[in-house]
């Protein structure tokens, strides 16, 4: 033929793992499901954080008025996507918007008229949020301010984190986020009164951006079930702050009781903006509108060489995937640049490089044994050490392939199997056999079981798991009363 | 991570057609207005599926192609209004559509004749912006490299206007273009008979084209066929066109032809032997012509099959098979 087709290269179908309030939301009735998804934008935001099978699994079934039945549906499904395919309808009827059903397939009725009504626009639910009336006397928040309020929140917070345990002094965050830091088991109070950081609260320090807002929320949901909040008001505004417009005012007036209390809550995690504490009007950051997105919530950290330029293309939604600016150059002599002046990514690299010197926008530092091992006696992993210097890379060593010196990375994960040298394993011994017969039974029905760890022929005895004991014992039991 | 997708979205606007389309007489009437009801609820889809899709939106109108909208640059001015109950990007979509349609309409006015659709035009714009923002994103940010953010880019174009057999060229152009990209490029025919180059397009780009029989269900067939991105569709399979008509304008008259010659130096195709190449300026033997001349009425089954062709002087008679018309009959391949 004249010309072939050049597209026959195959796509690999991306991971996807699934969002981590997802299984939060299977975990709720029905009930408090069905209520969630009276309000569209509710249906919108949760549509958006199911995978990409399931989306489009939705969207063939939205605007069909009957049930259809499950095997037309399947008909479309190609024999290697069958797996994918069970696992997207189980997740669907696991959040009831599809009903688990053999026989026929179709939208939970209350989900499906507020997607549609979410796509189309109109009905008088007022889920997007209220617009507040221009206010002529005073200036509205602009977008870099917003972008200012929230990174300064939010890096207090993790600035304190990683700061906690060294003596020093930082800016406290209130008492809501520390107490919710606390109940989350990122920091406890182990030596006195003072807040100190777990080791679940270094690994959380590595994690992106996105990871850590939605940790700390799904946290918080919990703690709201504990407080008597209505989870529904609750997870809907959380969702209703998702589909709102950066840089606009919104007004308090239609908002419950609950959500009025949330938002001093939301405004201490650097969510919401408000003039004062009494405002009627509000305004989402980018950390709250970019909740069900995969686009960095944070501006780039203001410190990073050239992040202005950046941000100037970051605003424009055609680089809307880009990951913040990597400021992270590491050599295969372990040493590592880091072109920041931001003290909070200066103190997370503290946490696994030994510094060498100190400038106003670089800090030079090296990997040694000492350090990465002080890290991981912290319970950080290699590997969250290595992806963090992988997301964090700077663009110049984008360029090499792979991205990291290989030596490097092996010597990170030979540091973490230096401290694996012992396992333990809690079980059994058996020993005192009386003959090498008995001894060889019993082995041999316990290794049937796969419950032996260690054996030793010439000691004549064997260690087998906790588990296999009651089936072991049983066994020497059986064969001591039939002698 | 799942990579955010693009779609370009080309809009048949001929009036004429979209007039024809409307009368009662057809089995399933479909006017532009319900028409651009369900579209716009098939562009928020698109939208909904992922914060960061992008959307694009051209029309092909009589004689020029605009575009309504994009969702990375305002054409408007004026932000509508806010409102609790519907969600801003997605109105924002609706409303600049809209308008932009009904303003490149009104500035129509009445023609002596209507101008075919610039659909050409229109195709070529998407492949410059979907070239722009691919490129785009790999020179300033230095993620792109990520596999993570690169753009899986598709056109979809909605046409109800007949082939233009003048613009076979620019349009295979335009399709070589889409290969080289990597664009995937979907078709939905939704009034008039199959064109036999757009068939060709989707064919060549690992794209679908739908012939719209059930007109009443143009939104469910939209999205069944032409949401999904193209590494959903190797889980979900979408209907693709099994029989697709392989043939060839000639570049002498524009017509579309079952047999034709081919100047075996440079490849272009003509409906009639000629002395000379109107190409590459290529002579051929006269005793060649003559052959071909008297071969011309009498086509045996066998040699239609590859077509005669124009030859020089080195290797008279070998058939080229590479882009020589197939006739319609043989035309599945695939």
């Amino acid at each position: 033929m004249p010309v072939q087709s050049l597209q026959n290269t195959d796509v690999i179908l991306p991971q996807h793992t699934p969002h981590p309030l997802l299984p939060f939301l299977q975990s709720q009735s029905q009930n408090t499901l069905t209520r969630l998804y009276q309000r569209p934008s509710s249906c919108l935001s949760i549509f958006r954080l199911l995978g990409p099978i399931e989306r489009q699994l939705i969207m063939n079934l939205l605007w069909l008025e009957s049930a259809i039945p499950a095997a037309t549906m399947s008909a479309w499904v190609m024999p290697e996507g069958k797996q994918a395919y069970d696992e997207a309808l189980a997740v669907m009827a696991g959040l009831h918007i599809a009903p688990n059903s053999t026989v026929k397939l179709a939208l939970n009725p209350t989900f499906k008229s507020s997607l549609r009504q979410a796509i189309t626009g109109g009905g008088n639910t007022g889920s997007f949020g209220t617009p507040a009336d221009k206010d002529y006397k005073r200036q509205s928040a602009n977008i870099e301010n917003l972008d200012a309020y929230a990174l300064e929140r939010w890096e207090t917070i993790l600035h304190y984190m990683v700061s906690s345990g060294q003596g020093q002094n930082p800016a406290k965050p209130s008492q809501g986020v520390l107490y919710l830091l606390q109940r989350s088991g990122l920091m406890n109070t182990a030596h006195g009164a003072i807040l100190q950081i777990t080791s679940s609260g270094f690994q959380f320090l590595l994690h992106s951006p996105h990871d850590q807002l939605w940790n700390l929320l799904l946290q918080y949901l919990h703690m709201a079930e504990e407080r008597q909040m209505d989870l529904v008001e609750v997870l809907s505004f959380l969702f209703m702050l998702s589909t709102m417009d950066l840089g606009r005012e919104y007004s308090t007036e239609p908002l419950s009781e609950t959500q009025k209390a949330m938002l001093e809550d939301l405004r201490d995690y650097g969510l919401v903006w408000q003039r004062k504490a009494s405002s009627k009007r509000f305004s989402p950051t980018r950390l709250a509108t970019t909740l069900t997105s995969s686009s960095p919530p944070l501006p780039s950290s203001h410190s990073t060489g050239g992040s202005r330029a950046a941000d100037a293309t970051g605003t424009v939604a055609l680089s809307s995937g880009a990951a913040q600016q990597g400021f992270i150059v590491l050599e295969t002599n372990y040493r590592i640049y880091a072109y920041t002046d931001n003290p909070l990514q200066t103190a997370v690299l503290n946490l696994f490089i030994t510094m060498k010197y100190r400038f106003p926008n670089l800090v030079v530092g090296m990997l040694t044994r000492e350090s990465v091992r002080k890290a991981l006696s912290n319970g950080i992993s290699a590997e969250q050490i290595i992806s963090y210097l992988t997301t964090h890379a700077h663009p110049q060593m984008r360029k090499n392939n792979p991205l990291l010196p290989v030596t490097v990375q092996d010597q990170i994960r030979l540091w973490e199997l230096e401290r694996n040298r012992l396992k333990s394993a809690e079980g059994y011994l058996y020993k005192d056999f009386a003959s090498q017969a008995d001894y060889e039974y019993v082995l041999a029905y316990a290794k049937q079981l796969d419950v032996v760890l260690w054996e030793s022929a010439i000691k004549r005895c064997f260690f087998g798991t906790l588990e296999g004991h009651s089936n072991v014992r049983g066994f020497i039991e059986r064969r001591t009363g039939a002698a | 991570m799942e990579k955010a997708s693009h779609l370009s979205v080309i809009v048949d606007l001929s009036p004429t057609q979209w007039h024809l389309s409307a009368q009662a007489s057809n089995q399933y009437p479909l006017s532009i207005e319900t028409f651009l009801s369900q579209l716009l609820a098939f562009l928020n889809a698109h939208i909904a599926s992922k914060h960061e899709n992008t959307l694009v939106v051209f029309g092909a109108l009589p004689g020029k192609s605009v575009m309504l909208y994009s969702s990375t640059e305002l054409l408007t001015d004026d932000m509508p209004p806010l409102d609790a109950n519907s969600y801003l990007p997605f109105k924002l979509v609706d409303s600049t559509v809209v308008r932009k349609i009904m303003d490149e309409l009104d500035a129509i006015g009445k023609l002596e004749e209507e101008p075919p659709c610039a659909l050409v035009g229109a195709v070529t714009k998407a492949l410059c912006y979907i070239n722009r923002i691919t490129h785009h994103s790999s020179t300033t940010t230095g993620v792109a490299e990520d596999p993570t953010t690169l753009h899986d880019p598709r056109i979809l174009i909605l046409s109800v206007s007949p082939d233009l057999s003048s613009s076979y060229i620019p349009i295979m152009n335009a399709i070589f273009s889409a290969q080289k990209l990597k664009v995937t490029i979907d078709v939905c025919k939704v009034y008039g008979p199959d064109t036999v180059f757009l068939q060709q397009a989707a064919h060549l780009t690992d794209g679908s084209y739908i012939y719209l029989e059930r007109r009443d269900a143009l939104l469910q067939n939209l999205i069944m066929s032409f949401l999904s991105p193209p590494f959903i569709r190797k889980i979900l399979a979408v209907p693709k066109q099994d029989k697709i008509d392989f043939r060839a304008a000639c570049f002498c008259h524009k017509n579309i032809v079952d047999v034709g010659f081919v100047c075996s130096v440079c490849l272009s195709i003509f409906c009639q032997p000629l002395p000379v190449c109107s190409t590459c300026r290529t002579k051929f033997p006269i005793n060649t012509l003559k052959r071909l001349n008297a071969a011309r009425p009498a086509i045996t089954p066998a040699n239609s099959r590859m077509g005669v062709p124009l030859a020089n002087l080195n290797n008279a008679a070998t058939p080229r098979s590479t882009s020589t018309p197939v006739p319609n009959g043989m035309s599945n391949l695939r």
